[in-house]
């Protein structure tokens, strides 16, 4: 209860501290509209291209891209920690986060969102709609809560690799730059999976399993029987990943050297 | 009455590797490294009692911060114990953090692009206080602090001092019995030194609120705090009362003479022929300072002396600053 109402106080700060610059609301608020018809566009002109892959359709995979644009606005809303050793550790803000009396990850997570990201969501749906129409997608009355429970899922998978991938600050005293490389690699998910080699397919599934955040839970809503039972694990492996996380992080924090002042 | 902290064997030792220099010794960093274990805590003991005001010195890396930090659960201690407010602080951290406050002076506390009230309600919140409780005790603060003038102001529009004062207070929204300040006055100006220090005894008077305070600012400690805990290298060289420290080791007095013409300084030295007087010189401002110990008999002796020697403009008889004796045994190591 605490630290749901703790979440809508940050909220409600965030977007204050939002409207107080008014002009650069507007710019960004438009800027990110059309970054995301941007978007949309190239996505049509890209599968535009190809007809059939390993089975799939153009539209299945505009789908499947559609889809994972949504798990991946919520993803980046929340979870901004993308420079968290730089910001955290090397400058020493962690010494603040931890003098403060709620879990030190949920304070980065309320510090460092960022809700306009949410506006991919939009795009994701939008996208969703236009080629499952083409397909004549039929839903029935829990695929909603489904969708839900699936993006959820996925946005976990996605903050657990991330919320681990920073742990690594804790130990290591360089800078790693694992984090670029791990964007792209996230990529992967939002192609069907059976176009790639095993090994691949397995690590995408198993040990970076971005493929829960595209493929998987997509492949549900396009009726495509043979990967239901990955589908049904998205949930599973978002909690399992993010729990790991934290635990991970948990260890993080005591080994935390802090900054020389 | 229980203490408010207490420190047994604590040690925090940081594992460093030492790079080799030059390319080849780049090349072979890569693949041995030589790692050393630097102990910046080295087995430290010590306890403050509830309402104490302790000052927490020592030269740079000397171990300060750190020790602040693991008494604040930001850091885990290698070794040792530490109990404070009742309870281990990165065992329980987020009940712990609750029964301190903290300041670090070259870190803010308050988010940058939000006004001032605004870190305050939000801060309420995180430290679930109440209306009542706030208001009774933030209007009182406010006022003490004089920081109502920049209640609606972001953060990042404050000037250094106003900042400070802004920083204690928040600090202080859930009213802790525990009071850590990390150098808290630097690069502050006198009158903001002077409130803030006013404003630490006002509510170590009123709450009975314990205070460890660092700082390299020894007049702070000076107004402030009854005890010291002085430290050199991660250990504890010295914990006492200021007052026997500067009766112990300041010993010494200094006569200052400004004269009206020059004057030779060996001619100063011949006069005091014989007797234990030091003579030094300050080139820039023309002082001559006589360093000599506290014995009334040999000060009017050496003062006679010169005043019958040489024409004088001014004489002043300073004792041994508390900043000298803390040079003097950080010189020595011991005390």
């Amino acid at each position: 209860m605490f630290y749901a109402s703790m979440f809508f106080q940050y909220v409600s700060q965030y977007v204050k501290t939002r409207f107080q610059y008014r002009a650069n609301l507007f710019v960004e608020f438009f800027s990110d509209l059309l970054s995301q018809a941007v978007n949309f566009i190239f996505i049509l002109i890209v599968f535009g291209h190809t007809s059939l892959l390993h089975g799939w359709n153009r539209d299945e995979i505009i789908f499947i891209y559609g889809f994972f644009l949504v798990p991946f606005a919520l993803f980046s809303a929340f979870f901004n920690i993308w420079d968290f050793n730089d910001r955290y550790i090397i400058k020493g803000e962690l010494d603040r986060i931890l003098t403060r009396p709620i879990h030190s990850l949920f304070q980065i997570v309320l510090e460092r969102m960022e809700l306009e990201s949410l506006l991919g969501a939009l795009t994701g749906l939008v996208v969703m709609f236009y080629s499952g129409s083409r397909l004549g997608i039929e839903l029935k009355w829990f695929d909603p809560i489904l969708f839900i429970v699936f993006v959820v899922g996925g946005a976990l998978v996605y903050g657990g690799v991330f919320v681990m991938l920073a742990c690594v600050s804790f130990w290591a005293d360089a800078r790693t730059d694992i984090m670029p490389m791990m964007y792209n690699i996230s990529n992967y998910g939002r192609y069907p999976v059976d176009i790639y080699n095993k090994v691949i397919r397995f690590v995408l599934t198993w040990l970076l399993p971005f493929a829960f955040v595209g493929v998987y839970p997509a492949a549900y809503f396009l009726g495509k029987k043979e990967w239901f039972s990955y589908a049904f694990l998205t949930p599973i492996m978002g909690v399992l990943f993010f729990v790991v996380s934290i635990f991970v992080w948990n260890q993080g924090v005591k080994k935390y050297r802090g900054a020389g002042n | 009455m229980n203490n408010a902290i207490e420190v047994k064997d604590l040690r925090k030792e940081f594992k460093s590797y030492s790079s080799r220099s030059g390319l080849r010794g780049a090349f072979r960093d890569l693949f041995t490294r030589n790692y050393k274990v630097v102990p910046a805590v080295n087995d430290i003991s010590f306890s403050v009692r509830q309402g104490e005001m302790v000052g927490y010195i020592g030269e740079n890396g000397a171990g300060k911060s750190t020790t602040i930090k693991m008494l604040t659960g930001i850091l885990t201690p290698t070794t040792g114990s530490i109990v404070v407010n009742g309870m281990n602080p990165h065992k329980e951290r987020e009940k712990f953090v609750r029964t301190i406050g903290v300041v670090f002076g070259q870190r803010s506390q308050l988010w940058w692009d939000i006004a001032v009230q605004e870190s305050f309600r939000l801060l309420k919140k995180v430290y679930k206080v109440s209306d009542a409780h706030y208001n009774e005790h933030m209007d009182h603060v406010i006022k003490t602090l004089d920081i109502e003038p920049l209640l609606d102001k972001p953060v990042r529009k404050l000037s250094l001092g106003q900042r400070m004062r802004c920083e204690l207070a928040a600090a202080l929204i859930h009213n802790p019995p525990l009071l850590f300040l990390d150098e808290p006055t630097i690069g502050l100006d006198v009158l903001v030194k002077l409130k803030i220090r006013e404003f630490l005894k006002e509510i170590n008077e009123k709450y009975n609120t314990t205070i460890l305070l660092t700082t390299h600012d020894l007049t702070d400690i000076e107004a402030l705090c009854e005890r010291v805990i002085m430290l050199d290298e991660g250990k504890i060289i010295y914990n006492g009362a200021l007052r026997d420290l500067k009766d112990k080791w300041g010993d010494g007095k200094e006569l200052q003479f400004q004269f009206l013409e020059k004057v030779d300084l060996d001619a100063l030295k011949n006069l005091t022929i014989g007797m234990p007087v030091k003579w030094e010189l300050d080139e820039k401002e023309h002082i001559y300072s006589a360093l000599l110990e506290d014995i009334d008999e040999l000060i009017s002796q050496v003062i006679a002396k010169v005043v019958e020697a040489f024409k004088i403009k001014d004489i002043k008889i300073n004792e041994t600053s508390t900043e000298e004796i803390i040079r003097n045994i950080y010189e020595k190591g011991t005390v």
